[in-house]
């Protein structure tokens, strides 16, 4: 089918399918490269595979209340049964299951559990994410070359460091300035407050444990507009943490609320929706990527697309899809693979740990509003040299609060109203995200022979947890334990979900940076080393996977991938 | 299927799916709604500071909310409920429970909840339980809480989805509770004195 249609292209076609720049996906890091594109000069096209999102018009349950939900915003039975997969992710309800993929509209091979969770949309995951945002330190950057696994990374804190404040500025990031090498500090704004009983475990745990640190989350919301937001249309956060919806105030960042309404305002964007990216069109007698080949959802016609550079932002593992998808004499096994490494070290986080417990006392003091981000700690295992009986560390989130107040007593009539009416006492939940190591064995690939509605192969996922995963869960479940005992917490208990891989929603890698072309796909500035016209900055691109959650990183990586395309279009060395 | 059968676990499923077959349940008429916002009502009445299940329209939530998104299992143990106060009510007082006046109606519930774990007492101390030598403190302990799970769950089951339906309702979220959509900003630390209302959300 491809073939055919291809060499139906005239002139005329192929002059209004030419652009400076294509970006495959229009999610939090696609998001970002069309806008520096964009403001750069370069006439950009923006393709994404799902529907057309557009912020506040197409946000349907953004101002429902509670009971404006017929099942209470629960799922039903029938839509967990026909998406056992998706229905597990925390945020898949029924105030925002239309920005999810259900599982039989996009299957997948399972060679081991693997949740997937996919929004297929313009602004992706952006729409949905959990808006999370932190710096990586110098130790994440050096923590593969240290302690001797996947490949040394290309780059260190000081080359992103620059990019980090680029994309904070814009974006809007609350945080305090806790002034730690572990989680270093950024373009701020005024951070969330902690309630009194999180400020009670904060300084227990403190004054137990020299070495860790308890500080307030840092998140992509507003809490005091800049100029610069304003610009975009957002406002203030309002604390009603509905944000799965899409905000009515652009208080949280997504690609739909900024960085692509921002990228057309210049009106070098091309935004086309519904548009499946077959692969990467490779040139063998330029030696270079010329453009895409794009399957039309609906139609499933293919029309083909031109520019001189290609950013790869289909997350991560759909990125990884795209690559070894697009295949040529010169490379047979996948754009830019020549060392076979396409699709492998695929890494996540490990989130089975949880831990819940109660805290006596505080009875007088209460909350107002909706908070949305936690308590964290930077991770404290490992930081400086290797320490415990496993690799690397996890960041603890935790947050307190007050739960139902209906435990005891009569369980019906006026007294059991009124004591269900109010709050009881405070609870506190923790919870771990942990760094995995990033492994040959851990690896997608394409299906033989099993093909998605549009032709397209569909991606074999192997990916699981290891004996260090077992180990790094083992103690923080302990240290967990041991710290809310020391912060006075009582009925500690302690829980392995046993979660597949996937429901992190952090999987990254398969198309690493390194310095090597031979052990690695990706040179210091996301170019493919065999074919630098094609830009890698989504999630696929990451060597290794912090402990932090990776959004941030992947916008300020995309950033300075961008301004570095820019500057080698204008010194003639990527035309 | 050898293996299912020849072990000595009746997972609950088996135990309600049996019994599915010939029971097709024509529930939610207009009069179970009623009977169910009754229910309902027992256990959050109206009071002077704001309005019962039943102005919640907790009887038609049930209704949707079991019809949707109860498994068929939960859907057997929810009628089964249901009917088991209709019998009481009859057994009590030789009346119907819509007939009952309100104290008659929490006995009614209570006895509900205490007959039920009455029986449990029963099961555990059935042969296969209990009474097996074979089996250790911990797998005695399991077999309990199993069969405390099926009998035992007519009250809770009912408690919990009006609760549910109440809360999430207009009158419960913002006359019982307080409900405020858009807060417009967050603080961590409140004054809270006794009788305060809990946050909806």
């Amino acid at each position: 089918m491809i073939n055919q249609n291809m060499g139906n292209i005239n002139s005329k076609d192929i002059n209004q399918n030419t652009f400076d720049a294509i970006v495959i996906g229009s999610g939090i890091s696609g998001g970002w490269a069309a806008k520096e594109l964009c403001e750069k000069g370069l006439k950009t096209l923006v393709l994404e595979r799902g529907r057309n999102v557009q912020h506040l018009v197409d946000y349907p349950t953004m101002a429902k209340d509670p009971w404006d939900f017929p099942h209470r915003n629960h799922l039903t039975l029938k839509m967990k049964e026909d998406n056992p997969v998706v229905s597990k992710c925390y945020a898949f309800r029924e105030d925002a299951m239309q920005f999810f993929v259900k599982d039989k509209e996009h299957p997948y091979i399972q060679e081991k559990p693997f949740d997937w969770i996919r929004g297929y949309q313009v602004g992706g995951k952006s729409l949905i994410w959990a808006r999370q945002t932190q710096r990586w330190s110098k130790y994440d950057f050096e923590g593969p070359a240290r302690d001797g696994f996947a490949v040394d990374w290309p780059i260190g804190y000081d080359d992103i460091a620059p990019w980090y404040s680029h994309v904070e500025k814009f974006v809007g990031i609350s945080g305090n300035k806790d002034g730690l090498d572990t989680l270093p500090d950024g373009e701020f704004l005024p951070p969330w407050e902690m309630n009194v009983v999180e400020k009670s475990v904060q300084k227990r745990i403190m004054d137990n444990y020299k070495d860790r640190n308890v500080i307030i989350g840092r998140c992509a919301h507003l809490t005091q507009p800049k100029e610069i937001h304003l610009q975009q249309n957002r406002g203030k956060c309002q604390a009603r943490n509905l944000c799965q919806r899409g905000c009515p105030f652009g208080g949280y960042f997504s690609s739909n609320s900024s960085t692509l309404p921002w990228a057309a305002k210049t009106g070098n964007l091309t935004m086309r929706p519904d548009s499946i990216v077959h692969s990467v069109i490779y040139d063998e007698k330029k030696n270079k990527a010329t453009g895409v080949r794009v399957i039309d959802a609906h139609t499933k016609k293919v029309t083909e697309y031109f520019a001189k550079i290609i950013f790869v932002n289909a997350a991560a593992l759909n990125s990884n899809l795209i690559l070894l998808n697009s295949i040529s004499t010169r490379f047979p096994n996948g754009l830019g693979n020549d060392n076979g490494l396409l699709g492998k070290y695929i890494a996540f986080q490990n989130y089975r740990g949880t831990l819940s417990a109660n805290r006596d006392g505080f009875l007088d003091s209460y909350y107002y509003g909706r908070r949305p981000c936690a308590v964290m700690m930077p991770n404290f295992r490992n930081v400086h040299k290797q320490e415990t009986d496993f690799l690397r560390g996890y960041m603890v989130f935790f947050s307190a609060y007050r739960s139902g107040g209906y435990a005891g007593g009569e369980q019906m009539g006026e007294a059991f109203k009124e004591a269900a009416s109010q709050p009881g006492g405070w609870g506190v939940s923790m919870m771990m995200q942990g760094e995995t190591i990033p492994k040959e064995s851990n690896y997608v690939a394409l299906s033989n022979d099993k093909k998605d509605d549009w032709g397209m192969p569909l991606l074999t996922i192997s990916v699981d947890y290891d004996d260090n995963d077992e180990k790094s869960l083992k103690d923080f479940l302990n240290q967990g334990a041991e710290m809310l005992d020391k912060a006075g917490c009582k009925n500690i208990t302690t829980n392995d979900s046993k979660q597949a891989p996937g429901l992190d929603i952090h999987e990254v890698g398969g198309v690493r940076m390194g310095k090597d072309p031979k052990t690695s796909l990706l040179n210091k500035w996301n170019q493919l080393h065999a074919c630098p016209n094609v830009f890698v900055t989504d999630g696929a691109c990451m060597t290794s996977t912090g402990t932090q959650n990776p959004s941030i990183t992947f916008m300020a990586l995309t950033a300075r991938a961008a301004n570095y395309a820019v500057e080698q279009l204008k010194k003639g060395n990527l035309s | 299927m050898a293996i299912l059968f020849g072990g000595a676990i009746v997972s609950t499923d088996i135990l309600f799916s049996s019994c599915k077959s010939n029971v097709k349940e024509e529930f939610f008429t207009p009069e179970d709604i009623s009977l169910l916002d009754e229910i309902a009502e027992t256990i959050i009445p109206a009071t002077a500071s704001s309005p019962g299940a039943k102005a919640a329209k907790v009887g038609e939530f049930m209704k949707v909310y079991v019809t949707d998104c109860y498994t068929a299992a939960d859907q057997q143990t929810f009628f089964e409920a249901v009917r088991e106060i209709k019998n009481l009510s009859q057994k009590k007082y030789v009346k119907e429970f819509l007939k009952l006046t309100v104290s008659q109606r929490r006995e009614v519930l209570t006895a509900l909840e205490m007959e039920k774990a009455a029986r449990v007492e029963d099961k555990t101390k059935t042969p296969g339980a209990e009474g097996d030598a074979i089996q250790t403190g911990k797998q005695q302990e399991a077999n309990k809480t199993r069969l405390k799970d099926a009998p035992n769950r007519y009250f809770p089951m009912l408690k919990q989805l009006t609760l549910l339906g109440y809360f999430t309702s207009q009158p419960g979220a913002t006359k019982a509770m307080r409900y405020i959509q858009t807060p417009g900003y967050y603080q961590g630390d409140v004054p809270y004195k006794k009788g305060d209302k809990a946050w909806a959300t």
